[in-house]
């Protein structure tokens, strides 16, 4: 297959441009007129708006628009639930809800509007200990929530916004059979995203039409949010994206793009957002959620798992976001790749006051595999076998049935396990007594879904695609030229894209869920494809040959085996204004979803069955000072088994940046709240990313097992799964050197001294 | 709000004479402004391009440090790191390469934050600083400087213009040491100098321990050599000091690890004062905190 030749190394094409700044982004942007746009915020977790007078801001001299929930059309809105309004009405359940919007000349005119506005709130106690909002005896963050719309058919019970259960086989029977029983707890932190460019809006109307640039990972559903919220058509809301400045899952969903095109419709001018790195801090829906893990595996002396219980307690933050198919990805992750037989999930979705949580880079996954691989060693400490060997004799492999009864394709666990594990010398390696490796392994779906793109070549013989799909910053669209290219028999550099513009591109799920080469890379083939068939017709017809015998490829349309019959692509692409324009359109087929045997999912939103699964196993060595708790990455061999890799740069890339994000979570980067449900590290010196310093030699490793069951060539997603393992492999590895699993996600310094000299649980 | 640029110590200090602020790097005060802990002066008098502040002189007996020499410059300047080498550790850990070039020694210790990284060195080494006002000037030792978290006992007119260090005797080393969570970008979770003299038998005969981030401010403790010999060094640092609970650590943990810091810092200083090389920063050589 052309993909499997050495690999072409080309230049990405937004590369130079991002590289030398002549790239822009949404806050680069200024249109003629344009005002500037400021939130007032809740500023407090849980209270009743006993006022609310924005008469006096509407006075300040600038201020051209002020408005709040009486201003916009009164309605809820929510994926799972409709549970949010644009503006706080009447009550407020999290610090950074806004209340008001003001737009004004300058941004000091926007400030003294806010500062204007008058606003009272009776504080109420803040609900924020998850556990104990799952509870019958808690007061509700929704009061009167029953009467919220659900489209996925919420129970709307207590504080309960989303409930899944996996159950297999009799857990409880078989749990007593076994012959040993190890009960975990574990809990999680919140964490966030935290993209480098803070998220900007700008909107600009034209008659009855609005324009909106924005630093979305999803301009459709963008789109489709102001739409919903301002009750517009979709024909007249434009959703463009500039380049994009990072996103992690942050910038999934629709964020502030209505409040600025309402603005803007108010003040009739362009209204310009720029959140500063606080505000991106509190004001997204989109942070990692909390988590609390309880978890119980029965084990027999011979190695096997005969039985797992769990318990998963997800903090869903005040607003549902796209939350609601957490409690269900949390479960799956807590369950495992293993091949268990009897299984008892029960995962809560829990409204609390704290910010909304919602798809951050594999939600849920981090956390859970962290807690079920360092529960994992346990177990095979449990029966005195090495973790590897424990891992490699429950993992499922091909053929095999797993926890939720799917059975598996080809995939290549197993493989990636004795490729991370072997290039990191585990078990061979003289290491320190302050050094471990620690081994996890990892798996997350892959997403199919609808999606579509036009390719066209001009008469010059150059191509474009025109794409819904979204860069943002992944490669993944860059990609989709790569494949044009292949299918059409030319180069990847004789492509441009057009991208990000809801009004250009058809439609697209967004740079969300691992799915732009998935999908939008299979749009882009069956568009190719319309081409590269109009273009063997016309050499047929100019060789009087059968269309089947040309072949395309090196730029050139030729009969097969006959270079004298060739033409170039370019001279027939120029005949194409006489014939028939050269265009293709494409669209993602929908795919299978695997069935499932011996299970019961409630609440199943149809992600239990796992199209195209990836797997991977990450074997990190960490160095632990055990005198303070520090620990150090040394180094991480990762091996994945994301199908066919396309564009092997890119798709490191990837895997590095997965790596480096799961460091944070593992060591450094957790929300601190205060009692009343505020952040506490809601800034870039308290909240600790890793550094560039900080950042170990990462080995990566491509298992390329070939399934169908996957997208373009083989390729599965490779987005997410690199983040899954790295933590949980790094919680094992301190594990040893201090003889006991830390059981909170970060495993700060203070976090692992105190676990090493017995503390248990402590606050920071 | 106005901003002057001073190019001669006078003309800096007639404008502090007349009400203006002092920046040098400005890394402490607009980003501190920035975070909200403070409004930025409404005059600032910028003393970065004032070239008598930025000079290292070797005395007699002693070094003078301009207080606008860089961390930069402090942790790679051979007289520096030759004899005075806790000062380039604790430079070479500040914040970034961005930081290093432009924050200033004087800012640092002017500035008077507990968790500074150069003030423990400076304490060790028996430092002074310089401050100087129109017409006249003097000379405080660095210890008396600092009355509070973010509080000196200069006056608001008053520049500081050097840091001066004593020669250091033979046969001594210092060294400095922090508690840090990342390679950089990093504040101190708490940190420790020591300086150690030896005797001709290569026995400690003089010994001084500063701690960082662990009172209110620097803070130099009671310690004698034979504390050194009977290892209680962490002991001694840790019932000495009085830290607090913040977001970075709790004061148990903080109790503790100035313990653990303290007496890898005696340890280090001892070894280069028998006249190991240990590259600076100690904390990368060694491998202590985040190394
Ligand atoms: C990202 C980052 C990381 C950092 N990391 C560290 C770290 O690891 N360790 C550390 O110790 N610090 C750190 N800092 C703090 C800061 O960089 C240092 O304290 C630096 O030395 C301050 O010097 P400056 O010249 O920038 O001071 P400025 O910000 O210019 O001034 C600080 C204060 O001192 C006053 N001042 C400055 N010079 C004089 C003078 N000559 N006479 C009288 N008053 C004066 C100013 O008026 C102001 O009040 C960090 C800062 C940042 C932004």
């Amino acid at each position: 297959m052309r993909h499997s030749e050495p690999m072409r190394r080309f230049v990405r094409a937004d590369g130079p441009e991002k590289v030398t700044g002549s790239g822009r982004y949404t806050a680069d942007l200024t249109l003629t007129g344009q005002l500037i746009a400021k939130f007032r915020y809740a500023e407090v977790s849980h209270g009743r708006i006993t006022k609310l007078d924005v008469s006096a801001a509407r006075e300040v001299a600038g201020v051209l628009a002020v408005l709040t929930q009486d201003d916009v059309p009164d309605l809820r809105y929510g994926d799972a639930v409709a549970d949010r309004t644009l503006f706080a009405r009447d009550v407020v359940r999290f610090e950074g809800e806004v209340i008001a919007a003001v737009a004004a000349t300058s941004a000091q005119a926007a400030q003294a509007g806010i500062d204007a506005i008058i606003v009272e709130i009776d504080e109420l106690p803040a609900i924020t200990d998850v556990e104990e909002a799952l509870t019958e005896q808690s007061p509700l963050v929704h009061e009167g929530w029953a009467d919220y719309e659900s489209g996925w058919g919420c129970e709307r019970n207590r504080n309960v916004a989303s409930f899944s259960s996996i159950s297999k086989g009799d857990a409880a029977a078989a749990m007593n059979t076994a012959d040993h029983v190890v009960s975990s707890r574990f809990v999680a932190d919140g964490s966030h995203a935290l993209p480098i460019e803070p998220r900007s809006v700008v909107a600009q109307w034209e008659g009855n039409k609005v324009t909106i640039w924005t630093s979305t990972q999803v301009p459709f559903k963008a789109r489709d949010g102001v739409c919903e919220t301002l009750g517009l058509p979709s024909n007249r809301v434009r959703v463009i994206v500039p380049h994009l400045g990072g996103g992690f899952g942050g910038k999934c969903g629709f964020h502030f793009e209505a409040h600025i095109a309402a603005l803007s419709r108010a003040a009739r001018r362009p209204v310009k957002l720029v959140f500063s790195r606080e505000e991106e801090f509190l004001a997204p829906d989109r942070r990692r959620e909390g988590i609390v893990f309880e978890v119980t595996s029965g084990v027999m002396d011979n190695g096997d798992i005969v039985a797992r219980t769990g318990k998963v307690v997800v903090d869903n933050g005040a607003y549902t976001a796209d939350a609601g198919f957490f409690p269900q990805m949390a479960s799956m992750h807590l369950a495992g790749p293993y091949k268990v037989a009897n299984v008892h999930i029960d995962a809560h979705l829990v409204y609390t006051n704290h910010q909304p949580s919602g798809s951050v880079r594999a939600p849920t996954a981090p956390q859970a595999c962290w807690a079920l691989e360092s529960h994992t060693d346990e177990l095979a400490a449990a029966i005195g076998m090495d973790p590897v060997d424990f891992r490699l004799r429950n993992c499922v492999d091909t053929g095999d049935e797993g926890v939720v009864g799917q059975t598996y394709d080809e995939i290549g666990l197993i493989e990636c396990i004795e490729a991370a594990t072997g290039a990191a010398g585990y078990g061979r390696t003289e290491l320190a007594a302050d050094e471990a490796i620690g081994v996890a392994v990892g798996w997350w779906p892959s997403f199919p879904g609808a999606s579509g793109a036009y390719v066209k070549l001009e008469a010059d013989g150059s191509g474009e695609i025109i794409t819904g799909a979204q860069e943002c910053g992944t490669g993944s669209v860059m990609t989709l030229r790569q494949l044009a290219a292949d299918e059409l028999g030319m180069d990847p550099e004789d492509f441009q894209i057009v991208y990000q513009d809801t009004a250009a591109g058809p439609y697209d799920a967004g740079a969300t869920g691992s799915q732009t080469l998935l999908n939008n890379g299979r749009a882009v083939q069956n568009a190719s494809r319309q081409i590269a068939g109009q273009l063997r017709q016309m050499a047929a017809d100019r060789f009087e040959a059968s269309p089947d015998d040309i072949v395309l490829g090196d730029g050139v349309a030729m009969v097969v085996g006959t270079p004298d019959r060739s033409v170039p692509i370019a001279e027939l692409a120029r005949s194409s204004m006489n014939t028939e324009l050269l265009l293709g359109h494409g669209s993602s087929a929908p795919v299978d979803t695997p069935v499932l045997r011996n299970s019961t999912c409630v609440g199943d939103m149809g992600l239990s069955a796992w199209i195209g699964p990836q797997f991977s196993c990450h074997a990190v060595r960490v160095k632990v000072d055990r005198d303070t708790g520090v620990a150090r990455v040394v180094s991480v061999h990762a091996a994945h088994d994301s199908g066919t890799i396309i564009n092997p740069i890119a798709a490191r890339g990837q895997i590095e940046g997965g790596v480096v994000m799961g460091i944070g979570q593992a060591l450094s980067e957790g929300t601190q709240y205060d009692e009343r449900g505020a952040q506490r590290n809601a800034a870039l010196l308290e909240y600790k990313l890793q550094t560039a310093a900080d950042i170990p030699p990462i080995h990566t490793k491509f298992v390329e097992v070939f399934t169908n069951d996957a997208g373009p060539n083989g390729a599965k997603g490779v987005a997410e799964a690199p983040n899954v393992a790295t933590a949980a492999a790094i919680a094992n590895a301190i594990s040893k050197v201090v003889g006991a699993p830390v059981r909170q996600l970060p495993m700060t310094a203070e976090r692992v001294w105190e676990h090493s000299v017995g503390n248990g649980e402590v606050a920071s | 709000m106005s901003f002057v640029i001073a190019t001669s110590v006078e003309e800096a200090l007639a404008a502090l004479a007349n009400g203006a602020s002092p920046i040098a790097g400005g890394t402490d005060l607009v980003v501190g402004a920035r975070h909200g802990k403070f409004e930025l002066p409404p005059e600032l008098v910028a003393i970065d391009r004032i070239e008598a502040l930025a000079t290292i002189e070797i005395g007699a007996d002693s070094m003078r440090i301009g207080s606008g020499v860089t961390h930069a410059t402090l942790m790679a300047d051979p007289a520096i790191v030759g004899s005075y080498t806790a000062v380039a550790d604790a430079a070479a850990l500040v914040g970034s390469p961005a930081t290093r070039n432009v924050g200033t020694i004087g800012g640092n210790i002017m500035n008077a934050s507990p968790a500074m990284d150069t003030g423990a060195p400076l304490v060790v080494l028996g430092a002074s600083v310089e401050l100087a006002r129109v017409g006249s000037s003097r000379v405080v030792p660095i210890g008396d400087l600092w009355s509070g978290p973010g509080q000196t006992t200069a006056s608001a007119d008053e520049l500081c213009t050097a840091v001066l260090v004593p020669s250091r005797p033979a046969a001594s080393g210092t060294a400095y040491v922090r508690l840090e969570y990342r390679r950089a970008m990093e504040i101190a979770v708490v940190g420790a100098a020591a300086a150690v003299e030896l005797a001709d038998d290569g026995s400690i005969s003089a010994v001084a321990v500063a701690l960082s981030a662990v009172a209110p401010t620097i803070i130099s403790i009671e310690i004698e050599p034979a504390d050194v010999e009977r290892g209680s060094v962490a002991e001694a640092a840790s019932q000495q000091c009085s830290p607090i609970t913040d977001l970075r650590a709790s004061d148990r943990y903080r109790r503790h690890c100035v313990g653990v810091i303290a007496s890898r810092a005696v340890d280090a200083a001892a070894r280069r004062a028998a006249g190991e090389s240990i590259a600076v920063p100690v904390n990368r050589a060694l491998g202590i905190g985040a190394a």
